[in-house]
């Protein structure tokens, strides 16, 4: 048992941030403002190919090794079809056939597929078994919101009610019948479009993954990696909240030596290592594919979402009329952070699901102790 | 980053789970409780830390020398989950085991190890903290209590307070002032005080909760040999400084932490089966909330603290990243016994041996224990102030 990362694994996490940091746009306070050159250097950089196996031509990473990246990703803003793409190929790696994992998985360690996850509907909730789309004789209906990035992807992963259940499958995003639209919405730069499929046709290959598994898995990964970009949110805020602290005075000292504001620091840097613990937790768990892999990740996902909007909240306060203003760009990690929120389950979903998966395991524990007397 | 355990840890876990198993009594948690008179509790706990120590469970990570198991931090963080496990009774010479042993095994001098430490284990000496003074709490460098080193012995005069578990100690560990003429910090020093010595008085205080954990304890010319003091004269509040880090650090946290596992545990089995209405207390929406961000809240005291061990184990330093241990673990559990008083609804005020009550009143006796965790081993305020200016570094 190690609850630390190991060396390698921290030198990913300083490699893509640094290598963003070079993408100064991607935090600037400006919501038009692309650094459209930020996927070629991450794809050069060989991120996509680090969860691709060896056979396919990848690192054969685990999600896991990858945590402090996303971090990285999270605190700078990266696009969001970067982690979409994470997550769609950790899903091809752990429930593809050969064949989409011998077409896919090649194509994605290039940097030359790029995913958008197609989830959430107006009309339902968050509970992915609530959602009216559906497969019905090779041809898909739906009509999603919210799908991060999707005028920039090439495929979407889209989730729909087929024969046997909930599914995760495969569509181009070119096909005919795929209608994307951005929306208007808190955080442009996350790309969120309503994408409509109308009678598209499905091949045999569409289907990834066994009905009902494929998506618990993807909303345990999307919940913990969406965490980790979360903490990363938050640790950048409370950074800058600090640094200004330190800096600013009134009443002719630094306005970090108020306690007022020194303490309430102080909580946020508690609050922040704990998501954290949690996170890592998490991700570590839907990696190994632990049997507590659901409870970890709802619990990682609302605690850290919970933490982010403290921080955001707090950081901008601390920053008087400043934080208020469009040019210090505070605003655009409140905005990524609340779209993120709403990501893969809200924080009172997450929490719903956690206490269920506590109960599941206390009922499990009762169980085995009666069984043994 | 990797929760495995290997063989040898699994294995460690096993024979605990074996020897507990065998080891509490027959249908305990279940039918069979602590007694809830708290002198015959305190009696019962210290039964249970000496069959541990019989048992071969005591100071898990204590170097084999001193009557350890030598075994390493994560062990440590395994034995914490199977005692949650076992809904095994919290001990009483935590006092001991967590201050005084980790204390003398940093500053102590080699007689010192071999004179206190197999004892501490062996539960045959239970030991109090002598810091706090009514005129010297959160500012602890300011206590007066005097000691003059006359021959080989120090004369000790002077007053604690809220020194818990008083009452049962043979042994006190003290910060005390032997130089009133250089400032605050320089003229301290740590003695180890025998309770039996002529001169000290304890008077019981009683808290909120009604019990009587703590006193005041008053030293009236008391004799302390010479050898008795841990580090220099007049070096104390280094010394101090070492207590508190490890009175505020992971292994306090995880020790805690199992009650309040089996605590929220014990409340969510309660609410399952509560009925209320056509349904179960468990059901009302407001409160699954709350009970889900406690359920978070008490594992993520757990992986803080094995965390922290695993940046222990690789070299790193304890520090002031202890307070940030402590000031989250008081708050979380805080909230949690909170959020059980809402979660009971209209019988939440039902104590004791109520007919009534959930759990033979434990909740509320914990809600009300619970208020002093953000005042004790330094207030949160405190804490915050150690956080926002020694880990932040935010001006003073
Ligand atoms: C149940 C219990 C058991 C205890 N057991 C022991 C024991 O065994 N041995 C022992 O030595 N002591 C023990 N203590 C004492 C404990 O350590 C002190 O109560 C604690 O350090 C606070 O000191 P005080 O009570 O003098 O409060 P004060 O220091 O007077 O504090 C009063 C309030 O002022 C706040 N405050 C003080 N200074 C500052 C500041 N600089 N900035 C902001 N706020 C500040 C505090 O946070 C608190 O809210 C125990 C206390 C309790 C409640």
């Amino acid at each position: 048992m190690n609850f630390a990362f190991d060396e390698e694994q921290v030198s990913l996490g300083d490699t893509v941030a640094r290598l963003l940091a070079d993408h100064p746009a991607l935090v600037g306070p400006d919501l038009d403002q692309a650094a459209p050159t930020v996927w070629q250097a991450l794809a050069e950089l060989g991120l996509f190919m680090l969860l691709v196996p060896e056979e396919q031509g990848g690192a054969g990473l685990a999600p896991i090794d990858l945590t402090l990246a996303v971090e990285a990703l999270g605190g700078s803003l990266a696009p969001a079809g970067v982690i979409a793409t994470l997550l769609a190929t950790d899903l091809i790696v752990q429930h593809g056939t050969p064949a989409q994992r011998d077409t896919l998985l090649p194509q994605i360690a290039g940097g030359d597929l790029r995913f958008a996850v197609a989830l959430y509907e107006a009309d339902r909730d968050f509970d992915p078994a609530t959602l009216g789309a559906a497969v019905d004789g090779g041809v898909l209906n739906a009509s999603k919101i919210a799908v991060a990035d999707a005028a920039a992807a090439q495929m979407l992963l889209v989730i729909a009610r087929g024969r046997d259940g909930m599914g995760c499958y495969l569509v181009p995003a070119d096909v005919a019948g795929v209608t994307i639209t951005p929306h208007e919405d808190i955080d442009p730069t996350a790309g969120l479009c309503a994408v409509r499929f109308d009678g598209v046709k499905l091949d045999e290959s569409a289907l990834l993954g066994a009905p009902g598994l494929a998506i618990a898995r993807l909303i345990d990964t999307a919940a913990s990696l969406h965490a980790a970009l979360l903490t990363g949110i938050a640790s950048r805020m409370l950074d800058t909240a600090i640094e200004y602290a330190k800096t600013r005075e009134q009443f002719g000292q630094p306005i970090g030596s108020f306690q007022a504001l020194k303490h309430r620091c102080a909580d946020m840097a508690v609050s922040l290592d704990s998501a954290r613990s949690a996170t890592y937790y998490a991700v570590w768990a839907a990696s190994e594919n632990a049997s507590d892999r659901a409870r970890a990740a709802s619990m990682a996902k609302a605690y850290a979402g919970d933490v982010a909007r403290q921080i955001c909240n707090e950081a901008i306060q601390l920053h008087g009329g400043m934080g208020f203003t469009w040019d210090l760009a505070l605003h655009r990690f409140l905005r990524r952070a609340k779209v993120i929120e709403h990501a893969f389950g809200s924080t009172a979903w997450h929490n719903e699901r956690l206490l269920q998966e506590t109960l599941a395991m206390l009922a499990a524990e009762d169980e085995a102790g009666r069984a043994a007397a | 980053m990797d929760f495995n355990y290997s063989p040898a840890e699994t294995e460690f876990r096993l024979s605990l789970r074996a020897w507990l198993a065998d080891a509490l009594p027959k249908g305990w948690g279940e039918t069979v409780f602590l007694p809830s008179d708290e002198h015959e509790q305190a009696m019962f706990r210290l039964d249970w830390e000496r069959k541990l120590y019989a048992g071969g469970w005591a100071g898990i990570n204590w170097p084999k020398e001193y009557g350890g198991r030598g075994a390493t931090l994560i062990e440590r963080g395994i034995f914490a989950e199977e005692m949650a496990r076992a809904r095994a009774p919290e001990p009483i010479n935590v006092i001991g085991h967590n201050l005084t042993g980790t204390t003398i095994l940093a500053h102590g001098t080699e007689a010192q190890k071999k004179r206190f430490l197999p004892k501490i284990l062996s539960t045959e000496e239970v030991w109090c903290q002598g810091f706090s003074e009514p005129n010297a709490g959160s500012d602890l460098a300011s206590v007066r209590t005097r000691a003059e080193l006359k021959g080989d012995k120090f004369i000790v005069n002077g007053q604690k307070i809220w020194t818990s578990f008083g009452q049962y100690s043979q042994w006190c560990f003290a910060l005390v002032r032997t130089n009133p003429n250089v400032p605050k910090h320089k003229g301290l020093s740590f003695l180890l005080i025998d309770m039996k010595s002529p001169g000290i008085t304890l008077r019981p205080l009683r808290q909120i909760s009604g019990e009587y954990e703590f006193n005041e304890t008053f030293f009236d010319n008391v004799e302390v040999p010479a050898e008795n003091i841990v580090g220099d004269i007049d070096g104390g509040w280094k010394i101090a400084m070492t207590t508190l880090t490890y009175e505020r650090g992971p292994e306090d946290a995880l020790g805690r932490q199992i009650r309040f596992k089996q605590e929220l545990d014990q409340l969510l089995r309660t609410l399952v089966r509560h009925q209320r209405g056509a349904g179960h207390a468990i059901d009302e929406p407001a409160v699954r909330q709350k009970l889900a961000k406690s359920i978070a809240e008490i594992e993520i005291v757990r992986l803080n603290a094995l965390r922290s061990f695993s940046k222990l184990e690789s070299g790193g330093d304890r520090g002031a990243d202890a307070s940030m241990t402590k000031l989250y673990w008081s708050h979380a559990a805080q909230n949690m016994y909170e959020v059980a008083m809402d979660a009971l609804g209209p019988i939440a005020p039902l104590s004791g041996s109520d007919p009534q009550a959930a759990a033979l009143g434990k909740f509320q006796m914990s809600w009300f224990q619970s208020k002093a965790f953000t005042i004790y081993s330094g207030s949160s305020e405190i804490q915050r102030n150690i956080i926002g200016e020694r880990v932040l570094g935010l001006p003073r």
